[in-house]
This record gives structure tokens, sequence and C-alpha cells, in this order.
């Protein structure tokens, strides 16, 4: 087939045409040249499959807005088994196809691009309101061809800002003309983000009954049990879409963590392998796969989970986060086997990681260094690493679920319990004490406590929020300037590093934008 | 499991093997034929028409197998008619070349409807390679609105439908195997169309001989 594609091509008028054998000289190919079009296998053998590379070419942005990426596939189902939630082709071309075909086919999805070109642009700058106010002009011009188009964008750009109430409107007007399945897809996440769990599993399983093949919504289904704290369904909704595309590395890493909290080994050692096996082609690999692995083994077998160490460590060497987990993994196993002296000598090599990484570590594997520490008798270091934690997600419900249990498996639950309170009293204290303030209109000496404790909590996400609100409340009611913008502008991207849900940042963002837009604007007349 | 779906599976198993088969096999005549200086030979073009029907009927079975084992809807989409019909023309480009037939694709480009493309294409390639064998020289593929339908027609120039066919009394009967009509094309896209449906409206086909061309007229209406 690639020899028929090459004779079609070489046919069309194309000013520079680039062929790779495999998926690695396809990445290379896109980070030398810029390519309009992308024609891709999915199936090319061993190595990356056609998935994968246009995650990593979107990863590193190897793709200009403008770029079509057609990926072409044996049969016509998998472009649904093959959906991600993120990460889709522009077209599907199921074989075999002719010259004429492909060429339709290039030419149509062009014309949608330019036509689109406004709003991608934006899009790719990160600017969701200039995006929204161009989809927003382009649907008064009642071009039929693009309406539909515009309005699913459209939907999903209001979803984006929080702003669901318009979100909604558009999907009920779509779904009141026929039932489009990416528009009850829509309602059903605007049920989720909007913690409507009940209403969002009644769409979700009323979409996988109709469409026994639509991915994104056995993915929507395991987050909302998730959600509910329903770890089981959640697992069990993974494992039933993993059956149909095994291929996803993200959706195999999920499963492995569900299984995995569930108790559920053979599920989560069989996922876990399987991530590290895709992981090997993929942009999405990671450390936590083997560490998860290396655990699962660490209690029955522990020969083999030092191999999956050494295969880690060789893989992500001199990647301090690797370091530490399999530094943690390490004193725990040769616990088990007896030998304290390397234990010891392990735990010591993962507490100066741990002190090197702070808070650049993840909080999981904080916790499992707090945890490593309280086993191994060194409560002070424990406790201090403690309280700097609880400090900076003490509103983490899910979280704070994960602490409590490490504090009842080392026997520290009554401590544990004391050293909580009192830290969550603090932070009420301040919460309350900076919106009095601002309540009072005393806008300065508010956002001063709230300056404070982002300085001592600099991870609570609270912290961060309120910060935001009273900085923009002060923007719209004072002075406007550029420095008080940028400052802003620093806490929102924060706010969206530590992990803030985007519908609760982007309509800060969106305020942002509007009043910076002013000052622009005012500036320059 | 009882004897019955165990061989229904193994039917579907072994149809779906074919189908790989026969990919291969069609990817290799296309390759041949570009390597050959005089790739018009009417081998050829005979073995692209009689692979691209296997590969038709390979697929309708297929789908209909699917339809059959498990509940599913038509993944609807709006799409443009002449999009649509044009896509068809496109795939059979070659034996429209190489026998010298004229194909018209008439619509205008503001008509659209609400269906499963996938199943539709396949559904109209049927009927086209099933007008291929038929017609003298002419096909036109239109497509129109009809009421609250949008009724896509293939047409041919041939000598037209059988009495049986159109009344739909013409099954397969033990005498029929082997003649070419097993009946599989028009249940398949009386069964597509059905599968379509809006409120209360549901899609159906017509056969008839009123082509404008003389032989016979294949309807889609799609609600």
């Amino acid at each position: 087939m690639r020899k028929a594609i090459r004779e079609m091509i070489y046919g069309f008028d194309m000013k520079l045409i680039t062929e790779a054998a495999n998926g690695s000289s396809a990445i290379a190919a896109m980070r030398k040249d810029s390519f309009d079009i992308v024609l891709c296998d999915y199936n090319l053998g061993s190595g990356k499959n056609g998935q994968q590379i246009l995650e990593e070419a979107r990863f590193r942005k190897l793709l200009p807005f403008y770029a079509v990426f057609i990926m072409v596939t044996a049969e016509q189902t998998q472009s649904m088994v093959l959906g991600a939630m993120d990460n889709k082709p522009d077209e599907y071309m199921t074989k075999p196809f002719n010259a004429e075909q492909l060429l339709n086919r290039i030419k149509r999805n062009i014309s949608r691009k330019e036509y689109l070109g406004d709003i991608e642009k934006a899009l790719d700058s990160g600017n969701i309101s200039l995006a929204i106010a161009h989809c927003d002009k382009k649907l008064l011009e009642n071009n039929r061809l693009m309406h539909t188009h515009l309005l699913k964008l459209r939907a999903q750009l209001a979803i984006k800002i929080g702003d669901f109430k318009n979100a909604k409107a558009i999907y009920q007007a779509v779904l009141e003309q026929s039932e489009l399945n990416w528009a009850t897809l829509g309602l059903g996440i605007i049920a989720y983000l909007q913690d409507d769990f009940s209403e969002a599993e009644a769409i979700f399983r009323k979409l996988i009954d109709d469409y026994p093949m639509m991915l994104e919504a056995f993915d929507w289904l395991a987050k909302t049990h998730e959600a509910q704290g329903d770890f089981a369904g959640a697992q069990n909704t993974l494992n039933e879409a993993t059956a149909l595309s095994p291929q996803a590395i993200l959706r195999q890493q999920k499963l492995a963590t569900m299984a995995n909290m569930n108790g559920e080994l053979s599920i989560a050692e069989k996922a876990y392998k399987t991530a590290i096996d895709l992981g090997k082609n993929s942009v999405h690999h990671s450390s936590g796969d083997f560490a998860g692995l290396a655990k699962i083994y660490s209690k029955t077998d522990a020969k083999s989970a030092l191999k999956t160490l050494k295969d880690m460590r060789s893989l992500y060497f001199g990647n301090p986060e690797a370091e530490l987990r399999a530094a943690l993994l390490e004193t725990e196993v040769f616990h088990q086997l007896a030998d304290e002296e390397s234990s010891v000598q392990a735990y010591q090599t993962a507490q100066k990681l741990s002190l090197e990484l702070g808070n650049k570590a993840p909080t999981d594997l904080r916790l499992e260094m707090i945890k490593t520490s309280y086993l191994k008798g060194d409560d002070k270091a424990a406790n201090k690493q403690l309280e700097q934690l609880i400090k900076n997600h003490a509103d983490d419900d899910h979280f704070m679920e994960d602490v409590r249990k490490v504090l009842n498996e080392t026997g520290n639950a009554q401590q544990g319990e004391k050293l909580i309170a009192r830290i969550k009293k603090e932070l009420v204290d301040i919460n309350n004490k900076g919106v009095d303030l601002f309540k009072q209109g005393n806008i300065t000496e508010a956002t001063q406590v709230f300056q404070r404790a982002a300085t001592t909590m600099p991870e609570n996400k609270t912290i961060m929020i309120n910060m935001v609100k009273i900085l923009l409340h002060d923007l719209k009611t004072n002075e406007v300037n550029k420095e008080k913008i940028q400052r802003i502008q620093t806490f929102i991207n924060k706010a969206s590093q530590f992990g803030v849900k985007k519908e609760k940042i982007e309509h800060l963002q969106a305020q942002l934008n509007n009043l910076s837009h002013k000052i622009n604007s005012t500036a320059s007349q | 499991m009882s004897q019955n779906a165990k061989f229904s599976q193994i039917l579907a198993s072994s149809v779906h093997d074919l189908k790989n088969s026969l990919q291969t096999v069609r990817s290799l005549i296309r390759t041949l034929a570009l390597e050959q200086a005089n790739s018009e030979k009417p081998e050829f073009q005979i073995l692209d028409f009689e692979t691209a029907r296997m590969n038709s009927c390979v697929m309708q079975l297929l789908i209909l197998y699917r339809l059959d084992a498990s509940h599913f809807k038509p993944l609807l989409e709006e799409c443009r008619v002449l999009d649509m019909l044009e896509e068809v023309g496109y795939q059979q480009s070659l034996q429209i070349q190489l026998r010298q037939i004229s194909l018209a694709v008439e619509c205008s480009d503001d008509l659209f409807c609400f269906c499963d493309d996938t199943l539709i294409n396949t559904v109209l390639v049927s009927v086209v390679n099933n007008a291929l064998r038929y017609c003298r020289q002419a096909i036109r593929l239109s497509g129109r609105q009809q009421g609250d339908y949008v009724c896509l027609c293939i047409e041919d120039d041939g000598p037209g439908f059988s009495y049986g066919i159109m009344a739909g009394t013409q099954g397969v009967k033990s005498g029929e195997l082997g003649k070419g009509n097993t009946g599989l094309g028009l249940h398949f896209a009386s069964t597509i169309a059905e599968l379509h449906s809006q409120g209360q409206r549901n899609g159906f086909i017509t056969l008839d001989n009123d082509s404008t061309l003389g032989g016979a007229r294949f309807s889609l209406f799609l609600p």
C-alpha cells in the first residue's frame, strides 16, 4: 500500500515530499521540516504506531495549527476504537483508496483548516477568549458547510472557560435536530464538571449502550466513577475499555493505578507491564509504571522487584524522581530480605534525593517518603515533611484520605489527627481574616494576608484562587497597570501548574484577558 | 454456546479473515498494474472490478453480522450529500475510465443530511457496483430534498430491474445459487436505511425502472 500511496502522491502537485519508513524517522522528518500534510498509517509493524506518532508530534509541537494529519487505517471501525480523549487526527482514511479519493480528502481538510485558521491560531497561542470571538464572528456568517462544526467547537470553548450554560444550550439545540453522539457526550461532560455525577453516569452509560465502541464514553464513565469514590466501578470500566483498545498507554496507566488501589494486584501487574511496553514508543512513558510494578513484586517476589528497578534506573538514568522512587522501593525490598544494612543505605539515598527535589516531587511520592521515614523510625523527618504537605493540600479531600491511610498504617493516627486539625484551623482563620478584610473594603490588608499565606503555603490551591479573585477585584475597581496584570497571571499559571481544575481557572483567565485588553486599547488611543 | 451461534461466529471471523486477504490481493493487483507498461489490459480491469465486488460483499456481511450480534446505533453526522456522491464516484474512477462509462453526479452543494457516512457509503458502493455490471455506458448519481427526506438516487441505462426484484419476491432460491443474484445488496441497503431514524420516521429504499437514463433506478430515502 505504501508503494501505491507513494505513486499517488508523486502524481499530485506538491512542493516537498518526504517519506519515512518508521515512526522515529517520521518524527525526525517533522522536526526538520514543518509539513502542511502528514499521511500516516496506523499499523507500522514494530516501533511506534500512528497514534503514538500523532501524540508525540502534538506533544513536541511539531505540527503547525494549519497542518492536516490523516491517519490511514485497515478497518472502518478502527477510528472509533482509536479515539482518545485528546489527540485525534483530522481525518481517518480506510484502506484501500485511490488517488482521486485521497486528493479530494486532502482538499476538503485544507479548506476546512483555512476557514478555521483564526480560531486554531488563537487556541494554539492559548488565547481562548480570542478564539471564542473568532468563532462567534464566523457563526454569524452562516456558512452551512461549517456551521455544525463551528457549533461543536464553540461548545468546547465554552466548557473550557466554565460557561456551561452556553455549552449546554448549543448541545441541546444540536440534539433537537439530530442525535449526534458528540453532543450527547458534551452534555455528559458538563454534568460531570458540575458534579452532577448521577446524571453524568446515566448519559455515559446510555452512550456506551448505543455505541459499544465509543471509547471516549468509557473514559468519561471511569472518571465519573472515580469522582464518586467508586474505584471498583472505575476499574471495571477501564478494564472493558482496555480490552476493546489495548494500545492506549494513558488508559493502561489509569487502570493500573485503580487496580492497585483496589488491591487487584494481578490486573494491576498486567496493566503496568502493558504500559511499560507501550511506553517504549510513547511520549507518555513514565517511571511511575516501573515503580508501580516493582511495588507489587516487592511483597511477593523480591528478585523481580529489584530487576524491575534496575530496568527503570537504566531507562531513567539521572532522573531524580525516578531515582527517588527506586531508592524508596529498595528500602522496603531489602528490609523484607532482612538485609538491614542495604535498606538503611537506600533510605539515606532516598532522603538525600527527597531534600534535593523538595516540592518538585509529586505529592504521592512525597507521601511515600513520609511513610518510609515513619517505618524507619525517623519520626522527626516524617513529621516535618508531613506538616508542610498538609498545609499545602488540606483542602484536597482525596489526598487527605491517602494521608490518613499512611498515618494509620504507620501507627501515627492519633498524633496525625491532632496535626491535621491544628493546620486546618490555621487555614480557616487565615481565610476568614482575609475575606473579612476584603468585605470591609480593606483590599490592601486582605491582599497582604493572602500574600503571607501564599509564601508559607506556596502550593495551597484555595489560597492561590482567593489571591487571584482579590487581585482581579482590585484591578476592576482601582487603577489598572501592567505589573498588576503580570502578578495575577503568575498566580493563574501557578494554580494551573499545581493542578487546579481547568474549569476553575479559565473564567478567571478570561476576566484577566478582558481587563488587559482594555488597558491595551486605552494605551493605543 | 449453541451450535448455531458458534457457527455464525466462525462464519463471521472467516469473513473477516477473507476481507484481510482480499485487501492484500487488491493492493498487490494495484501495484502490479502500476508496474505494467500496459496497465489498461482488460485482465486488470476485470481483476479490479471483481475484487471490488468481493470486497463490497464481504463488508456488507460483516456489518450485518455486527448488527445482528449486538445492538448499536448508526454514528450520525451532518454530511454534505454532494461530497458523499462524489466520494462514490472517485472510488469507482478506475472502472469508469477503463470502461468509458459516463458517471454523472448531480446535486446541489447545499443539500445536507444526517447519516452514518461509512454505512451509507457501503450501500452506495454496492449499488453502483451493481449498476456497473448492468449499465451500457451511463450511470447517474443524484441527490435532492423530497419532503421530509433526502433522496439519493442511482440510475443506469441497462435493462432495468426484473419484476421479481422490484416486488421483493425474488429471494435466494436453491436454483438461483451461483447466478450472482444473492439478494445481499438490497437486503443490506434496506437494513441500513431503516437503521437511520429521526423521531418517528425511518429511512427506506425504493426500486423502479423510471430512470431518466432508461434503465434501473435505486432510491435511498434518509429522514
